[in-house]
This record gives C-alpha cells, structure tokens and sequence, in this order.
C-alpha cells in the first residue's frame, strides 16, 4: 500500500501540465497530481527543448524542489514515458535526489527503444510545425483528433490543440528527430520498480502490441492494461480508468512481470497493414484481461488456475490468465456448439469437477489441490485422465472427469491460442494473410515446403526452432 | 450478399415455396424454383455477412459456426458447432472445406455389392448430369483428366499444393499410389460464370477456407447460388428462425412461423422444403410432430469415419498456407483384400493453429510440458486423413432432449457409435496412412480418431415405412413438404457430401418443377 503520495506527470509530445486535469480530479484526495511541463512546452515553451536526458534532468529538479514528503510516483504519457524510465533507472542506480520513487504509470509510453513511426509521418510534422498559422491550425487539430479513439469534449480538444500550438517548435523537432529516436535499451534494462503500463485498443504506432513487444520486457514488475476504443491520448481520454487503475495500483503494487509480452517482430506483423483492422483490434482487446461478470467461486477458480498451470505451464516473464478467461466464457454462457450429453452443462461441469479434484488433493494429502506440489497435482490429474479419483460430495462423477478434463484441455489451448502471444510462441504467420483492402489482398505467394516469404521471416526466426 | 435490391414478398402473400436454410441443399433449388417464375422466399436462421470483413481468424469465425448446443453421446461421440455445423446466409458452406470428389458408382449400391448398408433409390448415373452443372456454375479447380473418372471435366486447373500435399504426393509415388490434386471448389483463376453472379477472383492461399473465405475464391453459396436466385426474383430473409407451421385439415402445410427480430412472423406458403441440415431439418420435424408417422425422422443418423494421422517433419512445412486439402487419392474407395463394406478417399491436411492445438490438446490427450513443447512444432507438422463410409445403424440416432434452447425449443440429442464395418474401415485406413506418413519421413507420428459431417435422419426411399421422403424428396406422408440436405442420405457414401447435395438440391428442383405445374 502506497499511502497518498504524489503522482509527477509527463505529458505527451504537444501537452502540457494541464492535460493531467481531468486524472488530477478523479483521483481526488487519495494521490496528488503534480503536471510538469517539459523544456518548450506550456508554460516552458520559452525553452527550446532536448534530449530525453536533459528533459529527465528538468523533471528531477522540478522533483527536488517539490520536496514531496512521502514515497511518489511517475506517470508519464507516450513522451513523457520515457522520460519517466530514464529517471526510474536513475533511482535504481541510486540517485538519492530520485530515492522516493515508488512506481511509474506508464501511459502509450515511447519505449526504451527508438519509437516505431513512418519516417513520411516524422518528416511531415516536422514540417508543418514551422509552417503558416492556417496549416499549423489544420495540422494541430489533425494531430489532436487523429491521436484518440473517439472525438475528445470540446473543451479538451481546443486545450489540447492550444498547447500543440504554443509548443516551442525548437523542442517539437528535438523529439522527433532526436529523442525518439534515442535508444536507451542497454541504459535502461530491467528496472524491479512495480510499473503500471496502459495502452490504448485504437492506438496507432504505440499500442498493446508495441507495448508488450517494447517495453514491457524492461520491466520485472509490470501490470499491462488495454483500454478499449481508446487511443494515444490516454490522460484527456480514459481519465476514471486511469484512476481506478493506479488506485488498485497504490493498493497492491504488482509483484512479478504479469502480463506476457511479444516478440518484437510478431508485434511488427500485427501493427503492419497486412493485418486487417477488425483483426489487430480484436487481438488488441484479447490482450486485455476481461473484468467479468464471472461465476466460478473464489475456491474453484483457485484450483483451476492451479490445474491450468499444469496443464499447459506458461514459462513467462508475464502470463495469460486462462482461469479468469475460462470463467468469463463460462458466465458468458457461450459455447462451441456441443456438449457430451453425459456431462451437465458448462458452469455447473467445472465447477463440480474442480470440487472433485480438490476433495481428491484433501483426501490423499490432508490439503486443497492449489497447496499441492506440481508432481502430486500432476499425479491428481493423471487418475482424472483414467477416471480413477474418488466420490466427492457434490463432485462430478469420477469416469466423467475423464470427459471434463478433456474438455479443459481443449479449452486451454483455445484460449491460449486466442491470444497473440500464443500464436507468436508457435511462430503462426497467418495474421498476415491480408489487410484491409478485400479486393487486394495478398494472401501467401509460396505455399511450399521450406519457402519463407520476406514478411514471415523475422516472426519465424523469433520463434526458434519452429520453421 | 447483396441483398439490397431483392424482390419482397408480404407475409400474408402465399408464396410457391418457403425454402428453409441456404446451404448446400437451399441455395441450388432456390435459384432454379425463382429461375422458373415461382415466389420463393428461403429463411435463414444466421445472418447476412460481408465476406470481406471476415477476420482470417479462428475465434472470429466462430461467428459462421451453429453454436447453439447439441448434444452428443454414443460409443464416438461426434463434435457439432466448428466441426461441420454452419450459420448464415450460405449455410455450412461458408466454413465448408470446399472438397469436391464425386460420389462413386459402387457407394450408390452398396447393399446389393456387399450385403451391408442400403442402397440408394437413384443411381450414380442420374446424378453425373447434376454434377456437371454444379461444378460449371460453382467453378471446381482440379487436374484433367482425373485418374478415377474419365468423364470428368474441371472447368479451371488445380489450386497450388502446399507442404503437407508435397509430403502425401512424393510418399505415394514411393509406395506405388496414385495420387494427385484434389477437386476443389475454389477458383484458381478469375472467374465469371453468369452476369448476375459478381466475378470471383483467383484464390490466394491464405488457409482460411474454414473461417470464411475473404476473397469469395470459395463457392460458398453466398456468392455463387444465390445471388443467382436474387437476381431470378428469390427473397432471402436473414435472421429469420423457423420453429412453427401451421397446417390445413388435410395436413398440408399452409403457412410457416419464424422468429426475427425477437417477435414471431407468419408466412403464408403453398409448399415448404426444409434444408435445414441433418441435425436442425429432424429436430424441427420432431419439434413439429411433421411427418413423424413412420417412426423414421431421426434414425439412422451417419458421419463420416475422418481419421487423422498427424508427424513431425524435417521440413519446415507451414502447413497453414494454401488450400488446405490440396492432395488426394481415390485409390482405397474399394482396398483389395479389404474385410469391410465401401471404401475411403485419403486427403493430405493442413489445418489453422487453434484447430490443430484443440485435436492435440483433446485427441492426442497431451498436457504439460508435453503439449507446449509440441505446440511449438506446429510449422513442422502435417497430417493426412480421410472420409470414409459410414453404414446407417439402428444404434445412431437424433432425438429431442429434455433440455431447451432459448426459444423453448428441446435441444437435439445425437448418439452416434462406430459399427464393427467401420472399425475395420478405420483400422484399414489407418495402417495404410501411417505407412504414407512414415514413407514420407514423418516422426512422432500419432493418430487423431475424429468424427466428421452430419448426414442421415430423413432418408430417402420407396418404401414409405422405411424412410422419410422419397426418391426426389417430397414427404411420405405430408403432401407439400419437401427435403434437400444431407438429412435424405440414405448411407454416407465415400465422398465428402456437399457436392452430392448441390446436385440433388438441382434434381429436387427438377422434380418438384415437374410435379407442381
């Protein structure tokens, strides 16, 4: 528990310590939003800017002279982000300026690595910003609507483009020719401070796939979450989530890498345009853990998490939680069109069998199946194969265990498989069959053995031995 | 489809015809009935899809499944919902592999070769004029001449093989097999067959056949039948989920009830022909109480025996490019020496990730460690199988459960069993493909028992006690009540079935045309 500290706040490329307003307000009492406005930005806009190390040099002495008095923290979004590792890594080398910092909230952060963006794009805004005022209005609107999911308030929206306009361009061109392009992976490393990382589902270059592909292995204590329908703008656009998220955060900082991350080339394939649209939005949503309803109880999901870990073990850093996906599905009522009839229906199956194969763990071990040891929940699961586990009270019939735990195993892998970072684990190319453009799709070319198109390449070779 | 300029009928019109599903069976004979002037209006219990916003994925795709449960039993229970069960305005033909061998001559006389099954009431030879139409108007790729069937023609050449057609092709040619590019219904070039049929471009071995084909390279009927009955003044009504008839003192069928929109309609009609499948066409006549006299709706329920045999291979295999099935042999439809009844074709397999890893995962019964390392194998594996025949058996049944769909309606309940002609089919058909397996160099070579289409339950017959519907299709026992799906198979034949029911639903058309003038 991280009681009422202050959240210091990095704004994006074109924000400004007031983009954090609508966060600040819903966090209220429980931690104090500081916005500082980096070299050439709001109310540093008489500053021409740097690199990311100059800027983390400012944030750091905005932060000494703040003088806060308990642990804080750092939230930065997409520019900003980056800043906020620079100075997290600072404090794990222990700079005693920086000793308080006690987490990061990492929002469509730029990564460690250099910023994935089409050079045509970088080019083009760097152009515009010196422009005539009627372009600079034009472009800066464009920037502002064409970086959120949906139409921000009004009010946000003209601030946002306010800001976009008094940024000093000097410090504009600094970013995107200098700091984004800076590579701070070596430097930065794997930082042990617990990180909260949040991407938008509609984000363009910075996404969940980005995100989990480049920075998320930076980090050994890393909750990822996926805000759906939203894009790069995560402060003026999800700011109650963003609330909720870092309260749970303060509450219960995460402990190990939680979610799994991408290889960088599958997470190239699925930002690429040879993913269609429906497709990457969906495996962006599937990056998300879903927030229920759910039906299984506290004991019986425990147990099949437990079960899941041994029936298809996840070697991470960061995993899938298939239990919590099972048991979405389960209350969701949906199905894969059949049933063995001798089985009762989903909800009613799992939960009677996870009461047998605990009963089962007490019985032979005096403890629940989720204190066990891998080898005796292993054990517990080979007499469900075969059908031998004893009567249980309220438990599924023991030769029915038999159909049940084939049902799991079906549905582990389903879901796994669902996921991106189960179809990049088993180096899968067909994402990228085709984008949008019905008419032009590229489908394969070579269907051969031992032919290798130049897409599929990197996401193979990431996959190992596989092809 | 477009179904934006279709003619429109009044509910309180009476309709020639009320077609019911848009598959296989529906979408042929609505084209033709419209084609003759008849009002048609065919119901369709799914929805009206794009192709082009399919999403080339498994779990996306499910929305082309029937997911609503069934429920299975039997000594082989048979997996419904992805394995062979469509929705939508094209049926099961939207997800159906799009493999094409025509039905043998023998598997139509079964009974009278071997003493086992039953025959057909038609002949193989009254059908070839159908498949002949069929495949002109669908567009089959496939290599001419075709080494089991003289005749037969292929409009367009055969689609590319990939890894896993390779693999079966170069360890046939060692053990002396013939083997060759399998009939496909999926164009290999840009294709135009009628003007009112929008062009299909050539296919382009994404291996997404099963979830919904993008580029509409598949003749699906959704872009082949029926824009056809559209443009022939056919109405197609998405959504709309039949469950209720309303009937005259003679019986006969006077109007049809659907559920659309979350309210029931009522459309008044001179005929009804179910096509509904041969799971949804039984349970609904059980539901209704239709046709039921002979005690036969629901019996002899068949599969398809679709053994697979999967290995690891030294070469890297991608077996989910290209069309999946791209290579088979016809060489085992009747084995030498063999101790069963009818026969099996053999097809090499590629299938998409979440399929494949469902089999290992439930089939091979693999977990652990075990399971995620063998998953990391999947761009190094391929798998052969086949479609073998499957004798009708009291034992195999479709019967209304106790437990209710959303509509009140009881889910169906099918108990299907292997007899002892298909156990020895099947121990057959394993050795020889393990032995194709291993000539091909596969290692860690296990066996995948698998259960495959949905046929039986209103067969066709002469004897009115023995069977459901006659030659062509119309009831025994309900004058103005026709069938055309895989519901009328009377045995399962060899042969994958929807080309069979593309050709009986054009032949039923025939009939009915004929007797209804």
């Amino acid at each position: 528990m991280i009681d009422q500290p202050v959240l210091f706040c990095l704004h994006y490329l074109g924000g400004s310590a007031r983009t954090w307003r609508p966060l600040a307000e819903r966090l209220g009492p429980h931690a104090r939003c500081v916005g500082i406005d980096l070299p050439g930005f709001g109310d540093e806009a008489h500053k021409p800017g740097g690199d990311v190390a100059a800027m983390a040099d400012h944030v750091a002495a905005r932060i000494t002279a703040e003088a806060p008095p308990g642990p804080w923290l750092i939230a930065g979004n997409s520019m900003g982000a980056k800043v906020a590792l620079v100075l997290a890594r600072r404090h794990e080398d222990g700079d005693p300026a920086l000793a308080g910092l006690a987490g990061l909230v990492l929002l469509a952060g730029s990564p460690p690595a250099p910023e994935p963006m089409a050079e045509e794009r970088r080019q083009a805004m760097i152009a515009w910003i010196d422009a005539d005022p009627e372009t600079r209005q034009r472009e800066a609107e464009g920037f502002v609507s064409g970086n959120v999911g949906a139409p921000l308030d009004p009010e946000d929206h003209a601030c946002a483009v306010e800001d976009v306009l008094r940024a000093n361009p000097d410090a504009w061109k600094a970013w995107l020719a200098g700091g984004a392009n800076e590579d701070w992976r070596e430097r930065i490393g794997v930082l042990s401070i617990p990180a909260l990382v949040v991407s938008g589902a509609e984000d363009g270059d910075l996404g969940p796939e980005s995100q989990a592909a480049l920075t998320l292995p930076h980090l050994a204590r890393q909750r990822h979450e996926v805000a759906p329908g939203a894009g790069h703008l995560l402060p003026l656009e999800r700011p109650e989530m963003l609330a909720a998220l870092i309260l749970a955060m303060l509450t219960a900082p995460p402990r190990a890498a939680q979610a799994p991350t991408l290889p960088p080339a599958f997470a190239a394939l699925m930002s690429s345009d040879r993913v269609n649209t429906r497709l990457r939005s969906t495996l962006r949503e599937r990056m998300r853990e879903p927030d229920g309803p759910f039906c299984l109880g506290t004991d019986e999901r425990a147990t099949l998490a437990a079960c899941l870990d041994r029936v298809l073990p996840q070697t991470g850093p960061g995993r899938i939680d298939l239990a919590r996906r099972i048991d979405a599905r389960l209350a969701g009522g949906t199905g894969d069109g059949w049933r063995f009839v001798a089985l009762p229906p989903d909800p009613k199956a799992y939960a009677r069998a996870l009461r047998s194969l605990d009963g089962a763990a007490r019985e032979a071990h005096g403890r629940p199946f989720t204190a066990l040891g891998g080898a005796e929940q292993d054990a517990l699961l080979d007499r469900a194969t075969s059908g031998d586990l004893p009567e249980v009270a309220g438990g599924l019939d023991p030769d029915l265990m038999t159909c049940w735990f084939e049902e799991l195993r079906g549905e582990a892998v389903r879901t796994f498989l669902a996921h991106p970072a189960g179809l990049a684990a088993i180096g899968f190319t067909g994402i990228g069959a085709g984008g949008d453009e019905a008419d032009a799709l590229p489908g394969y070319r070579l269907t051969y053995l031992n032919e290798r198109e130049a897409w599929e390449a990197p996401v193979l070779e990431a996959a190992g031995d596989a092809r | 489809m477009n179904l934006s300029g279709q003619r429109r009928y009044g509910t309180d019109e009476v309709v020639d015809v009320v077609v019911v599903g848009t598959g296989a069976g529906g979408a042929p004979l609505l084209a033709e009935l419209a084609a003759a002037g008849l009002k048609v209006v065919a119901l369709e219990a799914g929805p009206n899809f794009d192709p082009a916003a399919y999403g080339f994925d498994e779990t996306l795709a499910d929305e082309i499944y029937w997911t609503e449960e069934r429920l299975s039993g039997g000594s082989t229970p048979e997996a419904f919902g992805a394995n062979n069960s469509g929705t939508g305005v094209g049926g099961s033909t939207l997800h159906w592999g799009a493999f094409v061998p025509r039905a043998d001559p023998r598997d139509f006389r079964l009974n009278t070769e071997s003493g086992e099954g039953c025959d057909w009431p038609i002949d193989h030879a009254e059908l070839v004029p159908f498949y002949d139409r069929v495949e002109a108007f669908i567009g089959t790729s496939g290599p001419t001449p075709y080494p089991w069937d003289e005749a037969r023609r292929f409009p367009l050449p055969p689609v590319l093989r990939n890894g896993p057609a390779q693999l079966m092709a170069s360890a046939c040619d060692r053990l002396g097999i013939a083997a060759t590019d399998a009939p496909a219904a999926v164009v290999s070039r840009d294709f135009t067959v009628d003007p009112s049929v929008p062009e299909r471009k050539a296919c382009i071995n994404c291996g997404f056949c099963h979830q919904g084909c993008r580029t509409r390279a598949k003749a699906s009927m959704d872009v082949t039948y029926l824009p056809l009955a559209v443009a022939r003044g056919a109405e197609i009504r998405s959504d709309a989920r039949m469950h209720g008839v309303e009937r005259d003192k003679a019986g006969r069928i006077t109007a049809v009830i659907y559920r659309s929109g979350g309210r029931d309609h009522r459309q008044l009609c001179a005929h009804l022909i179910l096509c509904a499948g041969a799971v949804e066409t039984p349970r609904l006549l059980l539901h209704l109480d239709l046709a039921t006299g002979s005690g036969q709706v629901g019996r002899n329920y068949i599969g398809h025996v679709a053994t697979q045999v999967w290995g690891t291979f030294a070469d890297e295999v991608g077996m989910n490019r290209g069309y999946p099935s791209s290579l088979i042999t016809e060489d085992f439809t009747r084995p030498k020496g063999a101790d069963f009844a009818g026969g099996y074709l053999v097809q090499s397999l590629g299938v998409e990730p979440l399929t494949w890893a469902n089999s290992v995962a439930r089939g091979r019964g693999l977990w652990g460690r075990a399971l995620t390392d063998y998953l990391k194998q999947y761009n190094r594996v391929a798998g052969i199988g086949i479609n073998g025949e499957t004798l009708p058996c009291d034992a195999n049944v479709l019967t209304l459960s106790d437990e209710t769909d959303a509509l009140g309606m009881r889910k169906a309940q099918i108990d299907f069993g292997y007899g002892s002609n298909e156990d020895a089919l099947n121990r057959h058909a394993t050795k020889l493909m393990r032995e194709i397996w291993e000539a091909a160099g596969a290692q860690d070579v296990w066996v995948l028992e698998r259960v495959a289409h949905t046929l039986g339950t209103c067969r066709m017959g002469r004897n009115p006690d023995a069977s459901v519907v006659d030659a062509v299709g119309r009831s025994h026992e309900v004058e103005n009540l026709w069938i055309c799906d895989g519901s009328v198979f009377p045995s399962s034949l060899a042969a994958n079935p929807a080309l069979t029911i593309m050709a009986l639903s054009l032949r039923t058309a025939g009939a009915f045309l004929k007797g209804n003038r």
